[in-house]
């Protein structure tokens, strides 16, 4: 392989960096995305098989429907208000503080849900059957969302804050930030679809 | 630029004295580490009675945890994006000292962002996995020598079965990919460095933590289970099964973000005038290889968190009495468990196929059939997870499919053969220690591929499944074809890596007594396998007494090989020879740098005005 030694510059375009930083992102979302489709995938391979009748035993107790739309809620105003605010610059420093606070109640709520899930066997100290298992398992996904979701949000609403989040290359990090966000939402709706479908 | 992303330099200070990167290192990463560890460990105790096993696992698995976090919060892994978030980035004197400049030996034990650094310590990494693994493989020949031999109790058989099988598929994944990947890829495609260097330090650290987390399994009863810790046996297994789905999990994380910088670094960061069709071959095996573990991996770590979850706080993932299924686990773990065999096996070939056009001063024939062969295997591979599932009662109509899919892989493989022969056919072998390699693997991979094409067949595999045959085939597969392209890998860019040439003597006693205990190991365990032992069994019939004790002999003297090539390896590197700037004649870019490597590896951004393989042939 033959070189000549044309001069370059040797620190990237900001533009050049951006479009890096977000098939980085898109490559990790791609891995996230593999994690969530094997939980919904178990879910669902559990669910038909229901194995000696486990899935959900007859007395069995589930999450509501709406419990896992309504944690999905927070995901979907965040990427809502993210994206928005990205493209309008001027109102970035409200909606960062607007995703943060949505990311954090949403936060809240998914912790308040694994605290207080109804199929727990207290004298047994396990779970009642695979239902409660998947349930549990798609929810402590959804709480890792929330706590990277909310970290992200937290820097960005605090780099708005302090004036860090202007030039090229911040603008090319708050749109991969909105693939980001845009990705939560996805596979939050996706788990709710899949707790929708509780009873075999 | 190293660790810039834009932004000019500042030359007068390269070492900020005050900042808190300074005085972070692996001593203090180990102290954190260990004080999480304790007090997680202790916290756990007051909370948890301990008594019960569900309780103890969740201790331990959550020390474990605590050790790597601890560890990498006290090495300095977490001070960039802190520092993001309260939007106070890294200045660049700090990012320099991140690189590593101006710091000697001692950069080796920092959180280092030199994906040169990074390359050399997956080297060594590698290495002593490799020798702990190999060293649990003469444990398990020596107990195997003759029938009825007590040499080690039947419990400790198993968990150095299990030992050995996970230490060598993590030490093969990123035999190559880990050293090579991180250290002369980036040089070939003409870039300064990784896409996201302070991932790149995280991907090593975050592997270095999961290492003591797998040697404590020997303190907690150890592995059981094998390598692949099948549900719901791993869930009633001892404590020992907490270090297996812990280093699992980290290492799932690591190979991730492993592979999406290797990705990114080889879409967007290669030279001027570096066309895909200009791309060096290895450059696109380590490329698919790492691309193909990002949606695989995932899965594993699933059905391990599943395995955890199941043993730490009461869930039924596998337990049928509460609605489970070990099938379940099978799925998530072969469904990551066939492609992994090729993200250890493309890696190996592609070194080789970068090697035979050098050595056998000719072309690489059709550079179009080496890429769609890789390609055509990735494709495949994640169609043909079932296959090892045809005895387990899941699904018998699906057999026939998934026999036709695996032995469809056969085709784009055939593919790679092709290419090799085609590459060293009419050329001028020149046979220094890299090529002999190339000769290795075209022996080996054919036997490897042949024997995986009878158990593919469903009937044939149903009386060979859990024998020894299997244990050979898959080592005549990853041993024979993908290690033997590592080490070729190894001499082949030792010089560029050291600054020395690895010493031929040595090379070549070590590459023929490999070989030829390896032909004597494996030839003898597929005969005790077609005759019916056993795999996983510490004892057998009287039988299989020869075919073991010749096995066992081939294991020695693939031992003695082994060891002569860590001495040439450790004298090579201390007292080698120096070696020229391209000792080879190779025509691909690292060779264009001279040893010490830049820090930026280049000077100058080098422009690429022709393909790498033109030997023979005008420029085009």
């Amino acid at each position: 392989m033959s070189t000549s030694t044309e001069h370059v510059m040797h620190h990237d375009a900001p533009e050049v960096v951006g479009r890096r930083e977000r098939l980085g992102v898109r490559l990790i979302i791609v891995a996230d995305g593999a994690f969530i489709f094997a939980m919904i995938f178990s879910y669902f391979y559990l669910r038909n098989l229901n194995v000696n009748n486990g899935w959900l035993p007859a007395d069995g107790h589930t999450f509501t429907v709406s419990s896992g739309w309504l944690l999905a809620l927070p995901f979907i105003i965040a990427a809502i208000s993210h994206n928005f605010g990205q493209k309008r610059r001027e109102s970035m420093g409200v909606l960062s503080i607007v995703t943060f606070v949505v990311l954090a109640i949403g936060l809240v709520m998914q912790w308040s849900q694994l605290s207080n899930m109804p199929f727990m066997l207290a004298e047994e100290g396990g779970f009642e059957g695979a239902y409660a298992s998947m349930a549990f398992f798609l929810g402590g996904a959804n709480l890792l969302h929330y706590v990277l979701g909310t970290f992200v949000a937290l820097g960005i609403a605090i780099r708005t804050k302090r004036g860090s989040s202007t030039g090229t290359h911040e603008t090319w990090r708050l749109r991969t930030a909105g693939s980001w966000f845009t990705w939560l939402a996805i596979s939050a709706v996706a788990c709710a679809i899949t707790t929708s479908f509780a009873a075999v | 630029m190293t660790t810039l992303d834009h932004a000019k330099v500042s030359e007068s200070r390269p070492n900020p004295p005050k900042s808190l990167i300074t005085k972070l290192n692996m001593g203090t990463g180990m102290i954190v580490g260990i004080v999480f560890a304790e007090v997680m460990y202790f916290w756990g105790k007051s909370m948890w009675d301990r008594q019960e096993a569900v309780m103890e696992n969740r201790i331990l698995t959550l020390s474990m945890f605590a050790w790597c976090i601890g560890f990498l919060i006290g090495i300095g892994a977490f001070i960039g994006p802190f520092r993001w978030l309260i939007g106070k980035d890294l200045t660049d004197e700090e990012q320099l000292f991140l690189a590593g400049k101006g710091q000697g030996v001692s950069r080796y034990f920092r959180y280092c962002t030199d994906h040169k650094v990074v390359g050399i310590q997956y080297l060594v990494g590698v290495m002593v996995m490799l020798g702990a693994g190999g060293t649990m493989a003469m444990m398990i020949r020596t107990n195997l020598i003759t029938p009825g031999s007590k040499w080690v109790n039947a419990e400790i058989y198993n968990s150095l079965v299990g030992l050995h099988g996970i230490t060598m598929i993590v030490a093969l994944i990123i035999v190559s990919t880990g050293p090579f990947g991180n250290f002369i890829l980036p040089i070939m495609i003409g870039a300064r460095d990784m896409a996201f260097p302070r991932l790149n330090a995280l991907s090593w650290w975050l592997l270095f933590t999961a290492i003591p987390v797998l040697c404590s399994a020997w303190f907690f009863g150890g592995i059981p289970t094998g390598w692949t810790a099948y549900a719901p046996l791993s869930v009633q297994a001892g404590g020992g099964m907490n270090a297996f789905i812990v280093t699992i999990i980290i290492f799932a994380i690591s190979s991730a973000i492993a592979g999406a910088n290797i990705t990114t670094t080889v879409v967007t960061m290669r030279a001027k005038g570096m066309k895909w069709n200009r791309v060096p071959i290895f450059v696109i095996g380590a490329t698919i290889s790492v691309a193909m573990a990002i949606p695989a991996f995932p899965s594993f770590m699933a059905s391990q968190m599943m395995a955890a979850f199941d043993r730490t706080i009461g869930t039924h993932f596998y337990d049928a009495e509460f609605g489970g299924s070990g099938w379940l686990y099978a799925h998530l773990f072969w469904i990551m468990g066939h492609p992994e065999v090729y993200v250890i096996l493309i890696p190996g070939v592609a070194i080789l196929m970068e090697i035979a056009p050098v050595f056998a001063r000719s072309p690489l024939f059709s550079y179009t059939t080496a890429v769609v062969g890789l390609a055509g295997i990735v494709g495949l591979s994640f169609l043909v997870w079932a296959h090892h599932m045809y005895i387990s009662g899941w699904l018998p109509s699906l057999n026939g499919p998934f026999m036709v899919t695996t032995e469809m892989i056969s085709i784009p493989t055939g593919l790679l053969f092709l290419v090799l022969l085609g590459t060293i056919w009419r050329g001028r072998p020149w046979m220094k220690l890299p090529m002999l390699g190339v000769y290795a693997l075209l022996w080996n991979f054919l036997i490897g591929g042949i024997t995986g094409i009878y158990l593919s067949d469903v009937p044939a595999d149903d009386y060979l499944h859990g024998s020894m045959f299997v244990t050979a085939h898959f080592h005549y597969t990853l041993m024979g074809a993908a290690l033997t392209g590592a080490i070729a890998g190894l001499a082949y860019w030792f010089p560029k890596m050291t600054g020395r040439m690895l010493d031929e003597r040595s090379g070549y006693i070590s590459f023929w007594l490999v070989q030829i205990g390896f032909q004597v190991l494996f030839l003898g365990m597929f005969a005790a396998g077609s005759q019916g032992q056993p795999r996983r069994v510490a004892d057998y019939e009287q039988a299989f007494a020869t075919s073991d004790l010749i096995s066992t002999i081939g294991a020695y003297l693939v031992g003695i090989g082994m060891i002569v090539l860590l001495y040439s390896v450790v004298h090579s590197w201390r007292k080698g020879k120096i070696a020229p700037m391209n000792p080879w004649g190779a025509k691909t870019l690292e060779w264009t740098v001279p040893y010490p490597i830049y820090l930026e590896n280049f000077h100058e951004a080098p422009v690429v005005t022709s393909d790498p393989y033109g030997y023979g042939r005008s420029e085009k």
